[in-house]
């Protein structure tokens, strides 16, 4: 088992599920809060503020998990974090500033409640909303460059840098940003299905109403991003096809192979897994939908049925980025591998990119102490997380508010 | 005045440097209030188990309050200083990633520990106990100190790197002409038997010990700067200055004249971590332990200060009843802490800094005391030079280093002159930097202490008294701001003292000037924003 590779994917599946549910959050709450004030609507008024209690508390959470991610690539892999950053500013540096925006405006959003007039605070939620849809922009095209290296130019001296406009045209960036996107809302809707649907059977009756009403609207959003997303998934896959190394590792075990059509790493298996799992998902929502679509809500079985889709939405999520990134593996780069791009590079930079992009982790960062305080600091740190979510969510008032 | 700035902007990527200081220093501007305002709620929070008074559980919260809501944007911003750090001097991430990453590394799980508990202890306060939420107050300062000591660790390294041998002896003057100054590295044996040592003794290498699988060098800096600078700028052995130190029967071997300099510097580099401790190498800086208590005094200066500054505007407007008992509390809560740590943070823990400077970076040391006849040194004029002497050496006999004397090419490899690096001389901006800072710490130290005196007086302040003290977090913003500027424009042109120079550190891609116009810009209107929040969400409902 490759533990550095592992310790990187941990964090970022982590970071990607929480960044997910955060982009869906950073839209629907400004919309929910707007359509409650807009029809008078205090259940979704309550609804719309308690996700964002749990987006203000929680949004930290995915940054931590982001923040680990490139620390672990630092620390296992610094050759290549040394080459990103030099060819990388632009969209390194739009994530980056949006970020700082993103977070500045949750807690403007969150503390702006009720103190903020009616316009302002729609105003920071679209900015809240904007902010969250160019941040994975910025990293996108990171990952695009990662799939194949378009855009990369030598300059008269042979210094290698980034052509930023033809980074931009590079036909993997647009499928894999969008798909993100309508993924993220997919994740939102449906683990939002699920929670309203279980808090239906716990609240009281205004709440009700609140709880109904979002799982309806959700379970039908959820319809419309899932149909979305096997589109612009299929999109993704084609896109794929200029990157051979990487289409044959994923389609290849089902017949579909371009180039010299060999398979370095069968990585089918976690296709088709994640597959079933999308299948799955629109076999409940469409049952679910078409209980809604009746007239009366759903029973507690059902309310049951769908949160399970809601969680597997987030195994849907975590496996698809997994597969991204493994079925590149041992290159960062996927595209290296291919002689076309590889010959064309003048040394020294063909041995600096080779070096740098090939995944082999750092000497001094294997021993089996770093591995076993890496275990022990994550997981007790996890419990922690995993009960501070719980206080959030589901404990009782100890005291009362006084200040 | 010119002259000592454009001597600053001379050094390499003088507008990429600006830009990281805008961004460090933003980020640590947010960063004082979570360390500091987290260790003063949890001791406002101690108080009220202890007293049950209830204006201390209001103290503990707004002071909670005020970190929670700048927290957000703290942690984005060091979300940006990081990956600044990597797309603008991202030879240098490369190298900490490489050779001194565990403070990195484990900065994340403060970085998790800060994220859980800052949040648990704000958004489940009514949801714990009081013993256990006081469990949760102080793990959450702790996660703060936590990172902040890793942090520091790092850049102490920077300043002074372990194994450093500095330049200067107080009572012979400067060593230049011995080769300082020097870097010890642990030597594999099998990269010694390629080198001749004869010829590298004659450059300045010393023989300072064996170990079984290796020799302990202390290398002159201009050699190991020049290795550096070779490594990431991809020399072979055949163009480096290694061919005139290999021996003669490997001067011709092909293999090794195509290997990448970068290939045995590594190995040299490696082995010299594994040897002084991989996990440890960064905290035997020889700056360390003051920088982080100095780092940390720094910090609760900062929050004490505007704590009190803010106590102090709502106790203008109090009426007597339980909101004043309230607001006298914080206030004289504050006030106490910003006199203590002001007092021993200029006394012990700047004190100590600056003795571990004087003797691990002198060159540094000669441009903040300003020993230069080109340029008005305060301390000439002031006549503190002998008190200096005392301070620094602890002997009225030891001599202050001259910058004068200092070679404008003591960095330099004499062979191989790297041409971007115009002097090796710090900046003597920092001379003016250093004295405004010490300064305006001592106008703090006043400031508080005139206010203990109306306190222990029966707090009858005069309303001048309180409103001034709205200067005072700027104050103390500027001096701590300042404390970096030193510490970091005057170790110039290194990026790592002794080690590697700013432009083996920069990109080779640098923003244009515009850019880092756009991004200046973009970062000041979120400190606005971040201003108009603190206002908004926290003064302004925090009234009667």
């Amino acid at each position: 088992m490759d533990v550095p590779i592992t310790f990187v994917a941990l964090a970022f599946g982590l970071h990607i599920a929480m960044v997910n549910l955060g982009i869906a959050l950073a839209t629907l709450v400004p919309y929910f809060k707007w359509r409650a004030e807009k029809l008078g609507n205090n259940g979704l008024l309550k609804a719309a503020r308690s996700l964002m209690k749990f987006y203000a508390a929680t949004y930290a959470l995915a940054g931590v998990f982001g923040t680990a991610f490139t620390v672990f690539l630092l620390s296992f892999y610094p050759k290549f974090i040394g080459l990103a950053g030099h060819l990388t500013f632009v969209p390194f540096g739009l994530a980056i500033l949006f970020i700082a925006l993103h977070f500045l405006t949750i807690t403007t959003y969150w503390y702006g409640w009720n103190h903020l007039s009616r316009q302002t605070h729609l105003a920071v939620g679209i900015l809240m909303a904007i902010s969250s849809y160019i941040i994975p922009l910025g990293f996108r095209a990171v990952f695009a460059f990662l799939n194949t290296p378009i855009g990369l130019k030598l300059d008269p001296s042979g210094k290698p840098y980034l052509d930023v406009l033809e980074a931009l045209s590079n036909p993997t960036l647009l499928p894999l940003y969008l798909k993100s996107i309508v993924g993220a809302l997919t994740v939102g809707f449906l683990v939002m299905a699920g929670a309203f649907s279980y808090k239906y059977f716990h609240s009281s009756e205004e709440e009700r109403r609140a709880a109904e009403e979002l799982v309806r609207f959700s379970t039908l959003g959820a319809i419309i991003t899932l149909i979305a997303m096997v589109l612009l998934g299929t999109w993704y896959g084609f896109s794929l096809m200029i990157v051979e190394y990487k289409f044959n590792n994923i389609f290849g075990a089902f017949g579909w192979t371009v180039g010299d059509g060999v398979i370095h790493q069968n990585y089918g298996w976690l296709f088709a897994f994640k597959i079933t799992l999308v299948a799955l998902q629109f076999i409940i929502v469409l049952y679910i939908y078409g209980k809604l679509r009746g007239g009366s809500f759903i029973n507690l079985g059902q309310a049951k049925l769908l949160m399970s889709a809601g969680t597997l939405s987030l195994i849907v999520l975590i496996s698809g980025e997994l597969l991204n990134e493994y079925s590149q593996y041992p290159y960062f780069v996927a595209d290296l591998t291919d002689p076309k791009i590889a010959s064309a590079l003048p040394e020294p930079v063909k041995q600096l990119l080779v070096d740098a992009l090939v995944i082999k982790p750092n000497v001094l960062a294997t021993g089996s102490e770093l591995i076993m305080l890496t275990l022990g600091f994550l997981g007790a740190l996890l419990v922690a997380a995993a009960f501070f979510i719980y206080l959030i969510l589901l404990a009782k008032p100890k005291i009362e508010e006084e200040y | 005045m010119a002259d000592i700035i454009s001597q600053w902007l001379s050094y390499p990527a003088p507008y990429d440097r600006i830009l990281s200081m805008i961004g460090v220093e933003f980020h640590w501007a947010i960063l004082q209030y979570v360390l500091g305002l987290s260790f003063m709620a949890f001791l406002a929070e101690l108080i009220y188990l202890k007293t049950k008074e209830k204006k201390w559980l209001r103290v503990a919260k707004t002071l909670a309050k005020g970190f929670v809501i700048v927290f957000a944007v703290g942690a984005a911003t060091g979300t940006a200083s990081e990956f600044g750090l990597v797309i603008l001097w991202p030879n240098l991430t490369e190298a900490a990633g490489r050779y001194i990453y565990f403070p990195l590394y484990a900065e994340i799980f403060a970085f998790l520990l800060e994220i859980v508990f800052i949040y648990m202890m704000w958004f489940a306060w009514n949801k714990l106990s009081p013993k256990a939420h006081i469990v949760v107050t102080f793990l959450a300062f702790l996660g703060a100190w936590y990172s902040a000591a890793m942090i520091v660790s790092v850049n102490s390294y920077m300043v002074a790197p372990t194994g450093i041998y500095a330049a200067y002896d107080p009572y012979n003057g400067w060593k230049y002409d011995q080769g300082y100054p020097k870097v010890a590295l642990y030597v594999p044996n099998d990269v010694v038997q390629i080198l001749n040592v004869t010829t590298l003794q004659k450059l300045g290498m010393e023989i300072a010990g064996k170990t079984d699988d290796s020799v302990i060098v202390l290398m002159p800096s201009r050699i190991v700067q020049r290795l550096a600078y070779e490594s990431w700028l991809n020399y072979k052995v055949k163009d480096s200055i290694l061919t005139a130190v290999v021996k003669p029967e490997y001067a011709g071997n092909k293999e090794l004249l195509e290997t990448p300099v970068k290939a045995i510097v590594d190995t040299i580099l490696v082995n010299t971590i594994r040897h002084v401790g991989v996990y440890t190498v960064t905290f035997q800086s020889p700056v360390y332990f003051s920088s982080i208590l100095h780092v940390l005094g720094s910090a609760m200066t900062v929050a004490s200060f505007t704590a009190m500054a803010g106590f102090g505007l709502r106790l203008l407007r109090a009426r007597e009843g339980e909101y004043k008992e309230y607001v006298k509390a914080g206030f004289k809560f504050a006030a106490v802490i910003a006199l203590v740590i002001i007092a021993i943070q200029g006394l012990v823990f700047g004190h100590m800094q600056s003795i571990d400077i004087a003797y691990n970076n002198p060159e540094k040391f000669a441009a903040m005391e300003g020993t230069s006849s080109s340029i008005t040194s305060i301390s000439r004029i002031v006549g503190t030079e002998g008190l200096m002497r005392i301070l620094a050496y602890g002997d009225p006999n030891a001599e202050l280093p001259n910058y004068d004397k200092i070679p404008d090419d003591y960095c330099q490899c004499l062979v191989a002159p790297n041409k971007a690096v115009p002097t090796c001389k710090p900046p003597l901006i920092i001379h003016y930097l250093y004295y405004t800072k010490i300064g305006l710490g001592i106008l703090l130290g006043l400031d508080a202490l005139l206010v203990i005196f109306y306190i222990w007086r029966g707090f009858s302040i005069p309303s001048w008294v309180l409103k001034s003290n709205i200067l005072a977090p700027f104050v103390a913003h500027l001096v701590s701001f300042l404390g970096w500027a030193v510490r970091e424009i005057g170790r110039k042109p290194w990026t790592i003292y002794g080690v590697m120079t700013v432009d083996v550190a920069h990109t080779m891609n640098p923003p244009t000037v515009g850019t880092v116009v756009l991004v200046i810009i973009f970062f000041l209107a979120l400190g606005a924003g971040l201003l108009y929040a603190v206002w908004r969400f926290i003064w302004k409902p925090g009234g009667e």
